[in-house]
């Protein structure tokens, strides 16, 4: 890699500013002295995820920069918080090489560790987060099986086989058109305008990139003209105004970058939006009983082609549950009598159905249908498999079939909205249904954004900085039940929540390690283990370990005995150098043996007591010496439990 | 639960997903229903959402392996029960009958019930896979997590495996315990045989019965090589082949000819490709192509070229797709084309013995003519017409041969693609004959052919005629072995024609020697180029003795101009010229010239000496001419007239000594044969040969001769012709013994002596050498050796080398090392 002279990168990031301050470029990490993105800076300096993880779905950007020119990336590089980094890296966090802030952020990584994660983010190989979704619109546009086109767009001969609800979303004039006349199923276009620049378009509107060049190649000049002529026209009339001047040929990578994800985050709030108003207004909570009754006509004013049907959640320990959990409450629509006819009927000819007589008294079983398009289901490789098979589900009715999605319906509507606008911002009260949703219907990406959310938010409030809380305090009041999080990450296979669970445990390893559901849980991962036929050891405990070891090597580094503990060094040398250290210190010798009584209240009354006492009740010198014991004491313990359990590690 | 106040709480995931049994024995009966319907083809009522949850949830609960073993278990009871029995029904007593050899059906008969049967199987095979694929749709969730942890093959592929073992596997009957797959092999083996004998079959079903067979596998490794196709058909399939292709090729080769055959094999070896292609898989194609080419083409090539109508028939007959037909088929089985190259070369060896035979009984026929017309004719006159007719002799057989050549490069050409081997082949079949030892003219013939048309041929050709006229004869050259011999022969005949100025063109004459040039190298033609430096250097000099002389003041009105060529004895084959043999050359009487004529010579050799002092300067009278005026005195010629005539007599140097003679002669006085002979002191045959000319010949006969008869006898009286007449005021007067001849057999053992005595020359300095380099080597290394380095101007005997190895020892250039195990020799510096 050449070496630029400093006077040549002072000119360079001289016409940057100039090109930013004169607007063709926008500035790739802005100025933000909000309080919000201040309180964001100040948890990715304290290495805290689950205030990161809530400031990102609140919507900060997450490229700005503070007063003092840090951006987040930048600061949580520098202090050392790798899991904070790959968040905010899985959130679009720009580390660029050749950028100026892009060399600052890998010159202050503080350590290897965290360099290499930095580069293995680096822009050419990640992508903008919105391109599965732009992709999958893409293809949509050539994908002949199975049918979900609605519209045919016909010009010169050529036809295009189209989906109204992306025309509406994408282009008002669609819009507008579509609303008077929902049961268009042909439109001819003006015969001044040519197929290809209606191609253009229409790639323009389906999330392709398409740049003139390409659109005009093996053209003659007067073609060329025609056809440009054409898409200026074309953009005019389908009021997408920007369609000319994105399509014009840039070579800077940077503006081509950032043109393209402006265009991909438009696009996504048109999708949202119209997914909102038309989409989620016309879901409908009906009586359980009563949903069989729901009549959709195939011509409806959303072009809704499937409906989805989730069923509340049967028994509720809490019988208000719903009113304090549900977003949005669902749009109860009036009742109307079946009507079948086609057509454009006093706006929305929209109908369903719900019970003739009202209430009972005993509140009934409750289902919310939600209208659906399956060209958007289609990235479910369930829903795809579904209608490409040939069951029930894949033919065409008269009125829309509906389809039960297992899950409540706050699931299906997250779901729903990752599916239409990539959007996944959930509660963690929902979290492990949706991974079990996502799993079950197999939408990656929507799986691991759960497991994000929850290893993310899932440590609470005590644990918002996990290297203060060495010695395991917890509060009491948990936010997660961390034995359901170890099995669904087991169940849906995803090896973050098993690494987030080990973790969890090994910082509060003290309040588990003589629960029997932690012996019951160790049992059964190594069980796991066996059925894979895979090397002998239990994953759960190899993990814990190494996350024990890095919950107390922090504290030895803190106290500056880091030569003691080689950072990468195997978890069986740095226990020896800890014997080591604690003969060194001249501190009583413990048997793992003497580890047998109820140790947790002696401890409680010691800590009451203000006494430093090891987790045995030993009276210890001083807080180093106490971590030092608590850590060869835990070793025992998960030792003494695989003995038990006649595990072998 | 509830969600804490301002902070989420994770919930349990909902509905008990953990901890809480299902039914599965309920959850799958109804399974189980749905695929009975799937199976019944009524799955459109089904929903796939319903079915998916059952199988998601089991497998969820960890029952994933029961319900691989449940949907495997109830698999496997459908095929053999409901398909099974399905497929048995189609069986035909006569179809089973047929598959065990006893066949008395009509083939449409058999075919008919060949494709039932197969149809039914396809249909069987094409429901099992769109009912699987369904129950894989449904079963997604158990194929990619129970089965991908627990390393289980997906359960379509499980099924297909099923098909495999309970329907191809399974016997035909109760009592017939024959498997279905043997069956299958049978009837598409039948198939195809209506097919070969002109039938039309249903390819497009066949070919879904190979996919089937293509798509299973013997064993579960799933490799390429046990696809049951491969294991299973493609053997049978290949053996029948084998038979049938024998037993074919012998019938065709009995009852056809040869380009017939050949139609045949390549329509058969395309047909199978294409039913490869068609029918059954592509991957089929190399290993059938080998069966057939083996069958029809390989183990027949032979016979097929010896045919009576084989390739000698076509090469003769100009048959060049049918000789494509063959080198195609030969090219397939044999990368060296063997056969066709044997045939070829055959067939140019007896075809260039041919033309060698015609040029030798062409060249002495003639002597046997005269002989039968004792009327005619003196016997030396005979000899010339005889030498003429093998000149003739000589160019026929020179444009024979490149007819011949021609013939074969079209062939090579439209036939054998170019091929580069066989190329090869076909120049060295041409050099064997060319060279062939008991035909030693070709040197000289080509030189003779050159020479013909350097006088002659080329006269108001175009530059690109010209030049493919020499492009022939270097191509010619190519083939002949020994170049010095030819060298020898061109040398001599180009001396011809450029001291006698016969050539049409000099540039021409260039050209050829630099094509020579490019073709033999610079070696070659040194000496060739060495004579044309002399005649350029004679020209300089005649003009620089020009001036000189008028220098002298001498202005004689009566001053004999001399144009003089001085030939350098070494390049120039003096010898051969004047037909008279070197020891001769000291010996002979110089010739008197006249004391004009003498004057002149000494005045050039004075000029000569003092420009290159050391030289000695020979004349060759026997080789210059010269021009006279000689004017007659006024005579009545035939048309009336009476006037003085003169003419311009352009005559050899000798003819002007003998005419000049005349000159101090009064009219009336002659003088005889050997009163000339003794004033002139001219060698007898050149005199009489010269006496011819000026007395014999009608057109000049300038003397008289007493008596009037074509031979000169040393007794003849000769006399000045006054009343001699021409129509042109220019009169050449030939020599009789010029022009191109073939040697006379005395002349051409002469010729070959020579070049022997060159040869060993060229050979002793090879071989020296090469021990000078090597110091050191054995004798069949040495002989290696010299052959390699004299390949490209002769081939020498090895008996030659041995004797001339032995001349050099005896001259102690070399010598025997004394012990060593085989002959070897040491160089002595």
């Amino acid at each position: 890699m050449d070496v630029k002279k400093k006077h040549e990168i002072e000119a360079a990031l001289a016409t940057e500013a100039q090109a930013i301050s004169s607007g063709q470029l926008k500035e790739e990490n802005p100025l933000d002295v909000s309080e919000d993105f201040r309180a964001f800076c100040e948890a990715c300096r304290r290495g805290d995820l689950k205030v990161c993880q809530e400031k990102i779905s609140e919507g900060v950007n997450i490229n700005a920069r503070d007063k003092f020119d840090y951006t987040p990336l930048i600061l949580a590089s520098l202090c050392g918080h790798y899991e904070v980094i790959r968040l905010l890296l899985e959130n679009g966090a720009l580390c660029e090489r050749d950028t100026f802030q892009g060399e600052r952020c890998l010159y202050n990584a503080l350590n290897d560790r965290i360099r290499n994660l930095l580069l293995s983010y680096d822009y050419a190989k990640s992508t903008n987060p919105l391109q599965p979704l732009a992709a999958h619109i893409t293809s949509l546009l050539t994908r002949p099986t199975p049918k979900t086109t609605d519209i045919t767009i016909t010009a010169y001969g050529q036809e295009f086989q189209l989906h109204k609800f992306i025309l509406a979303a994408r282009s008002p004039y669609f819009a507008k058109k579509l609303a008077t006349a929902p049961s268009t199923t042909t439109w001819k276009l003006p015969h001044s305008i040519p197929a290809e620049a209606l191609g253009v378009a229409l790639q323009y509107l389906y999330f392709q990139e398409v740049t003139i060049r390409r659109a005009l190649f093996g053209l003659s000049d007067e073609q060329e003209l025609v056809v440009l002529n054409g898409i200026d026209k074309i953009g005019k009339q389908l009021e997408i105004e920007r369609l000319f001047e994105d399509i014009t040929e840039v070579s800077d990578r940077r503006l081509l970058r950032q043109r393209r994800g402006d265009e991909l985050e438009r696009g996504r709030d048109q999708l949202d939006i119209w997914f909102r108003e038309n989409v989620l207004r016309h879901k409908m909570t009906v009586d359980t009983d009563k949903v069989d009754n729901i009549q959709w006509d195939r011509d409806n004013s959303i072009f809704a082609d499937i409906l989805l049907r989730a069923d509340d959640d049967e028994e509720h320990d809490n019988p208000d549950s719903d009113q304090t959990n549900r977003s949005p409450g669902p749009l109860e629509v009036s009742v109307l009598p079946v009507r079948n006819t086609a057509g454009a009927l006093l706006g929305l000819p929209v109908r369903n159905v719900r019970s003739r007589s009202p209430s009972r008294r005993r509140r009934p079983k409750r289902s919310t249908v939600y209208p659906a398009h399956r060209a958007m289901l289609l990235r479910s490789e369930y829903f795809l498999t579904m209608f490409s098979s040939q069951f029930k589900e894949a033919q065409d009715t008269k009125t829309l079939q509906i389809i039960t999605i297992d899950c409540s319906p706050a699931v299906l509507e997250t779901i729903l909205t990752f599916m239409y606008t990539e959007r996944a911002d959930f509660g963690l009260d929902i979290a492990i249904d949706v991974l079990f949703a996502a799993d079950q219907l197999f939408i990656e990406k929507l799986k691991q954004r759960a497991a994000i959310i929850i290893s993310a938010l899932g440590n609470g409030s005590t644990s918002a900085v996990e290297s203060s809380n060495p010695r395991g305090e917890t509060d009491k009041d948990e936010a997660v039940d961390i034995y359901e999080v170890i099995r669904a990450g087991w169940d849906t296979r995803v090896q973050r929540l098993e690494e987030f669970a080990a973790r969890y445990i090994a910082y509060r390893l003290e309040n588990y390690i003589d629960q029997p559901e932690f012996a019951e849980l160790v049992q059964e991962s190594a069980n796991r283990v066996k059925a894979r036929q895979e090397t002998d050891t239990v994953e759960l405990v190899d993990d814990i370990r190494y996350y024990l070891s890095e919950r107390f090597r922090l504290r030895f580094e803190d106290s500056g005995l880091d030569g003691m503990m080689d950072e990468d060094a195997a978890l069986k040398a740095s226990q020896a150098d800890l014997l080591d250290s604690m003969n060194h210190f001249a501190l009583a010798d413990e048997a793992p043996q003497e580890m047998k009584t109820d140790i947790q209240s002696a401890v409680d009354q010691q800590i009451a007591a203000g006494v430093i006492r090891n987790l045995d009740g030993e009276e210890v010198g001083d807080e180093f010496a106490q971590d030092a014991m608590n850590y060869q004491i835990l070793l025992g313990k998960i030792d003494t439990l695989l003995e038990r359990l006649n595990l072998d590690a | 639960m509830i969600a804490g106040r301002g902070r989420q709480r994770i919930r349990p995931p909902r509905r008990g997903l953990h901890g809480d049994e299902i039914d599965f024995e309920n959850t799958w009966a109804t399974i189980e229903a749905a695929f009975r319907e799937i199976h019944t083809k009524n799955a459109s009522k089904l929903s796939y959402e319903e079915l998916y949850r059952h199988a998601y949830r089991i497998v969820l609960k960890k029952k994933g392996e029961q319900l691989y073993n449940k949907v495997h278990g109830f698999e496997r009871g459908w095929l053999a029960s409901e398909v099974r029995a399905s497929i048995q029904q189609l069986l035909s007593p006569n179809l089973l009958a047929e598959a065990q050899g006893a066949g008395a059906t009509s083939p449409n008969e058999r075919r008919v019930a060949g494709e039932k049967f197969l149809k039914g199987l396809k249909q069987a095979w094409g429901d099992h896979q769109v009912c699987m694929s369904m129950l894989a749709d449904v079963l997604m969730y158990m194929d990619r997590v129970y089965c991908a942890d627990h390393r289980r093959i997906p359960i379509y592929n499980a099924a297909m495996v099923l098909f495999r073992d309970e329907i191809l596997n399974s016997p035909i009957s109760v009592i017939d315990a024959r498997a279905i797959l043997g069956l299958i092999n049978h009837v598409i083996l039948d198939q195809i045989q209506m097919e070969r004998d002109g039938d039309v079959i249903d390819k497009q079903l066949i070919k879904s019965c190979v996919w089937m067979l293509e798509g299973l596998h013997e064993d579960e490794t799933e490799s390429e090589e046990q696809r049951l196709y491969n294991v299973s058909f493609e053997k049978d399939y290949l053996d029948t082949s084998r038979l049938f292709y024998r037993g074919e090729s012998e019938r065709l080769l009995q009852d056809s000819d040869a380009g017939a055959y050949c139609s045949h094999a390549r329509r058969r070896i395309y047909e199978e490709d294409e039913r490869c292609k068609q029918t059954l898989l592509e991957s089929t194609g190399p290993k059938i192509q080998k069966v057939v080419e083996d069958e029809l083409i390989k183990n027949r090539i032979h016979e097929l070229v010896e045919m009576e109508s084989g390739v000698r028939f076509m090469v003769d007959n100009d048959r060049l797709d049918e000789l494509n037909l063959v080198y195609d088929l030969n090219m397939r089985v044999d990368a060296k084309k063997t056969e066709i190259t044997r045939a070829i070369q055959k067939r140019i060896f007896d075809m260039g013995t041919g033309i060698n035979n015609d040029a030798v009984a062409a060249s002495q026929a003639p002597v046997s003519v005269p002989a039968a017309d004792p009327a005619e004719k003196a016997k030396g006159v005979a000899q010339e017409k005889s030498l003429n007719q093998q000149t003739v002799a000589a160019i026929k057989w020179v444009e024979d041969v490149l007819a011949l050549k021609d013939k074969f490069d079209k062939i090579w050409r439209d036939s054998f693609d170019s091929d580069p081997l066989l190329q090869q082949a076909i120049t060295r079949s041409f050099g064997d004959f060319i060279n062939s030892p008991t035909f030693p003219r070709s040197s000289e013939y080509i030189s003779l052919f050159i020479d013909e048309n350097m006088k002659k041929g080329i006269k108001g050709k175009t530059e690109m005629e010209v030049d493919t006229v020499l492009e022939k004869a270097i191509v010619l050259l190519r083939y002949v072995q020994d170049k010095d011999l030819f060298e020898r022969y061109y040398k001599k005949h180009l001396c011809r024609r450029l001291l006698m100025n016969k050539s049409v063109s000099n540039e021409v004459e260039k050209q050829m020697i630099s094509k020579m040039k490019i073709e033999l190298g610079n070696n070659f033609t040194l000496k060739l180029e060495a004579m044309f430096k002399d005649m350029t250097i004679s020209e300089e000099l005649t003009a620089g003795f020009k001036k000189h002389v008028d220098g002298l003041g001498e202005k004689d009105p009566k001053r004999i101009e001399l144009a003089i060529n001085v030939l350098t004895s070494m390049t120039w084959p003096l010898e051969s010229m004047g037909g008279t043999v070197a020891e001769e050359e000291a010996s002979r009487p110089r010739c008197n010239f006249p004391l004009a004529v003498e004057k002149i010579k000494r005045g050039f050799e004075k000029f000569y000496s003092q420009k290159h002092s050391g030289r000695q300067l020979t004349w060759l009278a026997n080789m210059g001419s010269a021009d006279i005026r000689a004017v007659f005195p006024k005579a009545v010629q035939k048309d009336g007239s009476f006037k003085e005539r003169r003419h311009d007599l352009n005559v050899s140097t000798y003819g002007m000594v003998i005419l000049l003679l005349f000159n101090e002669l009064p009219t009336d006085k002659y003088l005889t044969f050997e009163e000339i002979q003794a004033q002139t002191n001219i060698p007898h045959s050149d005199l009489v040969r010269n006496l011819q000319s000026l007395a014999v010949a009608p057109k000049t006969r300038i003397l008289i001769k007493e008596p009037m008869s074509k031979d000169v006898k040393p007794t003849d009286r000769f006399s000045f012709n006054e009343s001699f007449s021409g129509k042109f005021v220019k009169i050449k007067v030939g020599v009789v013994s010029g022009g191109n001849k073939v040697e006379s057999d005395r002349e051409r053992r002469e010729t070959e002596k020579k070049n022997d005595d060159s040869r060993q020359f060229c050979i002793e300095a090879a071989v020296v050498r090469i021990m000078k380099q090597r110091k050191e080597l054995q004798h069949q290394q040495l002989v290696a050796e010299t052959l390699g380095q004299l390949n490209g101007q002769f081939k020498p005997e090895v008996t030659m080398i041995k004797k001339r190895i032995e001349s050099l020892i005896e001259r102690e250039y070399l010598e025997r090392i004394d012990g060593a195990k085989v002959d070897s020799y040491r160089y002595l510096a």
